[in-house]
């Protein structure tokens, strides 16, 4: 049973074999000339401005936690509307009803999140 | 096949408890956005919501079970959802119901001014007992997993809800990273138990593992249930505090504003064991299955009864003190689980018993920490210390805490004596003689650490001498859970039926459902 897994395993002992043995070749043969220009942090051919690790407004995190939020949500959508027909054919206007709740919801939140201050930039 | 086309109106009947929280909560969060900043009804608003869905549960209760099922048996209906509104799960949507009503009674007056967001403290207790609801009622391995991280969400939230303390958030963290890890662990087994059966429904699933020669994957089969199932008790033996997943619950239960750590000793733990229930009795209920699982549960249940004991003997903090002592509890009702396949003792079947147990349990623990709830706010402390004299400061707190003690200890005729002696008998009726007397003996260990507590109350010495003053919401949740404890405790006949009568939604299928 579990000898159907072999050729699984054999092809990920190469994959990761055949890495290593590459990775060892360049470090072990491959000829360093460093200077202070090639160890420079590559930005695109562009100067490099400033660490990268720099302090970024909090605020940025609970927007990106709502785009998150609403964004899923919305995605939901989609399989409804393309079952749509279907839906409306064994469901009526359950079919409609069920999506008006989950988006009524949806508004809820969104209606939460604005007379809570959580919109406001400043 | 499958009649998709649903029926609303059973739908909107049988979901009713379930709808009413949803639209109070919701309706919460809206009236809080034009109160803000106000003293306003929000602790009310969630009282009356719960009633409703009380109310429902109840009316639910009293429906013909011939009407209910439309002449089907248990066991069609149990093939027939992903969500069962049978005995059982109203016997837990009422545990829910009466938790978050007895913690939002105890915290009315310990929330105010700690948080500015009020009006969410109490959608969350409403949220928090829907989630349990679902819970209870899965009969789908998606429903357990949503109705599970639904809990779970919630839970965090709420023990890092005062965003000003330091411990609160680190509770909170520490449940949230504890947390993630055993829900991956769980969703892990899950998968494994749909791969197996091809499906997510548990009568599906129950089928397919009594008939190994059908399942999808054979070969592995004897392997693989084990493995899912250890995986999936690793998730519900986090939510419920069993050794060795109980890594979190002394941190949390500490940081959390106190009402919470009430709501946490109490709530996760009914609804965990009742998917701990549904999925381990309905489905790998035979004997021929228990015999993967039945080992592993037992062995946990005494580690848990001796580890939540013996940790709970050290602790200078009243409310990690609980946290222990609540993750002893949570081994005794691992006991009557262990015991289920037992023989009725004193007219209890081990199931029933371990429903009549959480339902003691409830109103005891509330009762203790709505005591707790009443000296942290009082004092600003909930160390060992600040309970110093206490008999003398507030003789009414001082005396019903020693008498949830000495319930929670098992001393007759309180509510917890017969708890432990129902799971108790059960365990020795299916000759389960170690656990029964790992579970007595840890008992004596566990009046030690409540007794050290009534000492300091009755002959320790206050740091400061003024009576303490009770808010009306913590005497009317200590009273009424006093007067509770004594009623289970003197008549426990007719709650031993409520509980019987709950788990023959259980039983008939761990039985004989397959064998048609």
């Amino acid at each position: 049973m579990l000898a159907a897994f072999a050729p699984l395993a054999v092809l990920a002992a190469i994959a990761i074999g055949l890495g290593l043995i590459i990775l060892a070749f360049s470090f072990y043969i491959g000829p360093r000339d460093p200077s202070p220009v090639k160890s420079q942090t590559y930005e695109s051919g562009m100067t490099a401005l400033g660490p990268a690790q720099r302090r970024v407004p909090v605020r940025f995190y609970l927007i990106a936690t709502l785009f998150i939020l609403f964004d899923i949500e919305v995605i939901y959508l989609y399989p409804w509307a393309v079952q749509y027909r279907s839906l409306v054919a064994e469901q009526g206007w359950g079919a409609l009803a069920s999506m008006g709740v989950f988006i009524g919801v949806l508004v809820l939140g969104f209606v939460h999140v604005w007379r809570k201050g959580a919109l406001d930039w400043d | 096949m499958l009649d998709l086309s649903p029926d609303w109106g059973v739908i909107l009947t049988h979901f009713a408890p379930e709808l009413i929280l949803v639209i109070g909560a919701l309706g919460l969060l809206s009236y809080d956005l034009y109160v803000r900043g106000k003293d306003g009804l929000q602790p009310w608003i969630t009282l009356g919501v719960l009633l409703a869905a009380a109310l429902a549960t109840g009316w639910l209760y009293t429906m013909d079970p011939a009407e209910v099922f439309e002449g089907r048996s248990a066991g069609e209906v149990f093939r027939s959802g992903a969500f069962l509104s049978d005995s059982f799960t109203h016997f837990f949507r009422l545990m829910s119901v009466l938790t978050a009503g007895l913690v939002t009674l105890s915290g009315i007056a310990y929330m105010r001014g700690k948080t500015a967001f009020k009006g969410e403290f109490y959608a969350f207790v409403l949220f928090a007992a829907l989630a349990m609801n679902l819970m209870a009622g899965a009969n789908d391995l998606i429903v357990i997993a949503l109705g599970i991280e639904f809990l779970s969400l919630v839970s965090y939230i709420l023990t890092g809800y005062i965003r000003e303390d330091r411990l609160s958030i680190e509770g909170g963290l520490k449940y949230f990273l504890y947390g993630s890890i055993t829900s991956a662990a769980m969703l892990f087994g899950l998968t494994y138990l749909y791969g197996i059966a091809g499906s997510t429904s548990l009568p599906v699933i129950a089928e397919a593992v009594r008939q190994p020669e059908n399942l999808v994957v054979t070969h592995l089969s004897t392997f693989i249930v084990p493995a899912a199932l250890f995986l999936v008790l690793a998730g519900i033996g986090f939510k419920v505090a069993i050794a060795p997943f109980h890594q979190w619950s002394p941190d949390a239960y500490q940081g959390a504003p106190t009402p919470v750590t009430a709501f946490l000793s109490v709530g996760p733990k009914a609804a965990g064991f009742a998917v701990m229930m549904r999925l381990f009795i309905t489905v790998f209920g035979t004997p021929e299955l228990s015999a993967t699982w039945l080992g592993v549960l037992g062995a946990l249940a005494g580690l848990t009864m001796i580890l939540g004991n013996v940790a709970a003997l050290t602790q200078s903090d009243v409310k990690r003190m609980m946290a222990y002592s609540s993750i002893a509890q949570a081994g005794y009702m691992l006991v009557g689980i262990a015991a289920f396949g037992g023989t009725a003792l004193m007219g209890t079947t081990p199931l029933g018993a371990v429903l009549f147990f959480i339902l003691a349990y409830l109103f005891t623990n509330l009762g203790a920490f709505a005591v707790i709830i009443a000296v942290d706010r009082l004092t600003g402390s909930s160390s060992v210390s600040a309970f110093a004299g206490l008999s003398k400061r507030s003789p009414f707190l001082a005396i019903a805490l020693t008498i949830f003690f000495l319930s929670l200890i098992g001393i007759p005729p309180l509510s917890g004596f017969f708890g432990k002696f129902a799971v108790f008998g059960a365990a020795v009726a299916s000759d389960m003689f170690g656990l029964a007397v790992v579970g007595v003996l840890t008992g004596v260990v566990s009046a030690v650490y409540y007794f050290q507590i009534v000492k300091t109350m009755y002959f320790g010495d206050p740091a400061e001498g003024g009576a303490l003053r009770p808010s009306p919401g913590v005497v009317f949740v200590v009273a009424t859970a006093l007067v509770m404890t004594l009623i289970i405790g003197l008549v426990p006949q007719p709650f031993i039926e409520i509980a019987n009568q709950a788990v023959t939604a259980l039983e008939p299928i761990a039985g004989s459902m397959v064998a048609r």
